[in-house]
């Protein structure tokens, strides 16, 4: 018998071993304080030129071609010999996800699940913490010196995201493509830094870029690659990227237990409402986008920000592949943001 | 003052709305021919090759149609269809508050207006099911013309498919079971209305505007009448609602509340 993804917990044999890919924010301070370079195996998938050769190995494979895009991706990734272990998300993101460690694992892939809890019990997460140390072969306060070090880069990328919308020097796809690498610091948290510094100068000199619409883009990160750009086509601009700035950790604790309870996105939905509305009210946004993946149970999370988002302009917009936009799409998103500028220039602002 | 021109570029056909004397004249064409004939070599459409426009020439045009880089029509400006079919039936309604429902060739739209603005909108469906192509695709299987299939609404057999292409499927099999043609007319008019009106109830409000070429069918103007709470109007013009529109639009770009035009009919409750 196989052992269970529940009872691996013993120190794996890291001979030859140095990226680790992720299938979403993990706590990497774990993985960069043992020395190795954690891969977030969704930035890996949908940065790569044959993204969609991943996508098509995934379904020759058998996975179902009505699946969720991203899995498909991760798993080609994870195939694709690109990573040597997995620190996999099994409670906290999806069971699709959990599904795809069984599969991953099966083929002989080196893996251990981490389980955010969903109550947010912190005894539950150090535990998973532990656990995740053990097997690395570091403690709690390697980790711990770790977080320091990376939130030196976080605090590069929490200032990117300043001018995003206070200033209004970085577009929303700079703001998306940086903020999202904070899930792996791109493997190498020196190099990393010093592209989010050069970038910062850059920026700062920068004018204010132009568009007048400002809006919010929630829900998992977008698989279409060429979102950002369309929108700013309309006169709008993405001032806020929900997910993407969650993978930053912005909510201070010196408590490396307490700073991952914080992060929103793998608990429930609730307490991403009560963050979306703060940053909605805080930068000033004229309507909000809802980023949905096909075959994603987050679909249903759609009724919940309706519901609870009050009344500003909203919009889902549903993505498959990593592909560009479809006309069907542009149309909706087209006529969003003219809905929006002709509320603004007939009341003030929409939404009231 | 030259006169403006709205253009609304359909899946079927591309329709013209301008204003003559306070009155909208219409006119439409068949939008392959349409495209066939008003190629220009420069690219894009130029619609002076049509013989009604052949020596015109308008102050301003406003067109509209499936998204903004799908219609690239010579001295046009573009708005999107949305605003289009609100405009359209802000003017044909002289209403400023409520929901309008357009029913077209491929897709069903619901929009939310308030105060004369758009204040929101849904375009749920990725494909044809539910819409007129459905209706189309089910009165040629049958033998009937839609104009035809609209007067069924008795006894409407159980159809749970409104795509347009699995729909004949479905279809065949009743006829296989031996439902009459009158049935399964109705169940087809029922099932259409049963998808809208899914979509009226995520827009709730007193009063539902109808438009787009299903608008004529008025048993499924019916069955959307019993379905909801307000009342269901039909313009004069359901099927030219979106050049009307951009013909307002092009008219003037300051907000207009035009209230010209017949008067709306109610759409019956029983027929
Ligand atoms: S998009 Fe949804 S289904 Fe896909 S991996 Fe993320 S949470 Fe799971």
């Amino acid at each position: 018998m196989t052992a269970g993804l529940r009872t691996e917990s013993r120190p794996f044999n890291r001979v030859g071993m140095k990226r680790i890919g992720i299938t979403t924010t993990v706590p990497s301070e774990f993985i960069f304080a043992a020395g190795l370079a954690p891969v977030d195996l969704n930035n890996i998938f949908v940065t790569d030129i044959n993204s969609s050769g991943f996508i098509e190995l995934a379904e020759t494979e058998g996975l179902p071609r009505a699946s969720c895009g991203w899995i498909k991706g991760m798993y080609g990734a994870a195939r694709a010999g690109m990573v040597d272990a997995i620190v996999a998300v099994s409670d906290g993101d999806c069971s699709h996800t959990r599904t795809l460690l069984e599969i991953i694992q099966s083929e002989g892939m080196p893996l251990i699940p981490f389980a955010y809890p969903y109550d947010r019990d912190h005894s539950l997460l150090r535990k998973q913490m532990e656990k995740l140390a053990a097997w690395v072969g570091v403690s709690m306060e390697d980790a711990e010196k770790w977080m320091n070090r990376l939130d030196s880069i976080r605090s590069k990328l929490w200032e990117i995201d300043r001018l995003t919308w206070e200033e209004n020097r970085v577009t929303g796809f700079e703001n998306h493509l940086l903020l999202v690498n904070g899930s792996d610091m791109e493997g190498d948290p020196d190099r990393f830094e010093e592209k989010c510094g050069r970038f910062l100068e850059e920026a700062r000199q920068r004018p204010a870029l132009p568009q007048q619409l400002r809006l919010a883009f929630i829900g998992v990160p977008p698989i279409i690659g060429d979102l950002y750009e369309f929108i700013e086509t309309l006169n709008a601009r993405v001032v806020f990227n929900e997910v993407q700035r969650q993978f930053t950790l912005p909510f201070r604790s010196d408590d490396i237990v307490e700073r991952y309870l914080l992060y929103t996105y793998p608990y429930d939905v609730f307490s991403r409402i009560r963050d979306i509305k703060e940053e909605i009210a805080k930068r000033d946004i004229h309507g909000v986008i809802h980023y949905v993946q096909s075959f994603c149970h987050r679909q249903m999370e759609d009724v919940m920000f309706r519901k609870h988002l009050g009344n500003i302009p909203f919009l889902t917009v549903e993505g498959d592949a990593p592909q560009k936009l479809d006309a069907r799409t542009k149309l909706r998103l087209e006529s969003f943001c003219e809905m929006l500028s002709l509320k603004i220039s007939a009341l003030g602002r929409p939404g009231c | 003052m030259l006169n403006a021109l709205g253009i609304d570029v359909g899946s079927r056909y591309v329709k013209f709305a301008r204003f003559e004397d306070g009155r909208a004249v219409m006119d439409k064409v068949d939008t392959v021919m349409f495209y066939r004939r008003c190629r220009a070599v420069s690219g894009g459409v130029d619609i002076r090759r049509l013989e009604q426009f052949a020596q015109s020439s308008f102050g301003r045009i406003v067109a509209t149609g499936y998204g903004r880089h799908n219609v690239r029509i010579q001295g046009a400006e573009v708005i999107s269809e949305i605003r289009a079919h609100a405009e359209g039936a802000r003017y044909q309604t002289g209403l400023l508050d409520f929901t309008l429902i357009d029913l077209g060739g491929q897709d069903t739209k619901a929009i939310r207006v308030r105060d004369g603005l758009v204040d929101d909108f849904l375009m749920n469906d990725k494909c044809a099911a539910g819409s007129g192509r459905y209706l189309e695709n089910i009165a040629r299987m049958l033998g009937i013309t839609v104009e035809e299939l609209a007067g069924y609404c008795h006894n409407p057999a159980k159809l749970s498919v409104t795509c347009a292409i699995f729909g004949e499927s479905e279809v065949i099999g009743k006829l296989a079971e031996g439902v009459e043609i009158e049935s399964i007319c109705a169940g087809a008019n029922l099932s259409v209305a049963s998808r809208v009106s899914a979509l009226m109830k995520r827009f709730v409000s007193s009063t539902y505007v109808v438009t787009g070429g299903v608008a004529r069918n008025g048993a499924v103007t019916k069955f959307l009448a019993e379905r909801c709470e307000g009342r269901v109007l039909v313009p004069e013009h359901p099927a030219f609602n979106g050049a009307i529109g951009a013909a307002i639009t092009a008219q003037t770009q300051e907000t207009v509340f035009h209230t010209v035009g017949e008067p709306a009919k109610e759409a019956d409750r029983a027929p």
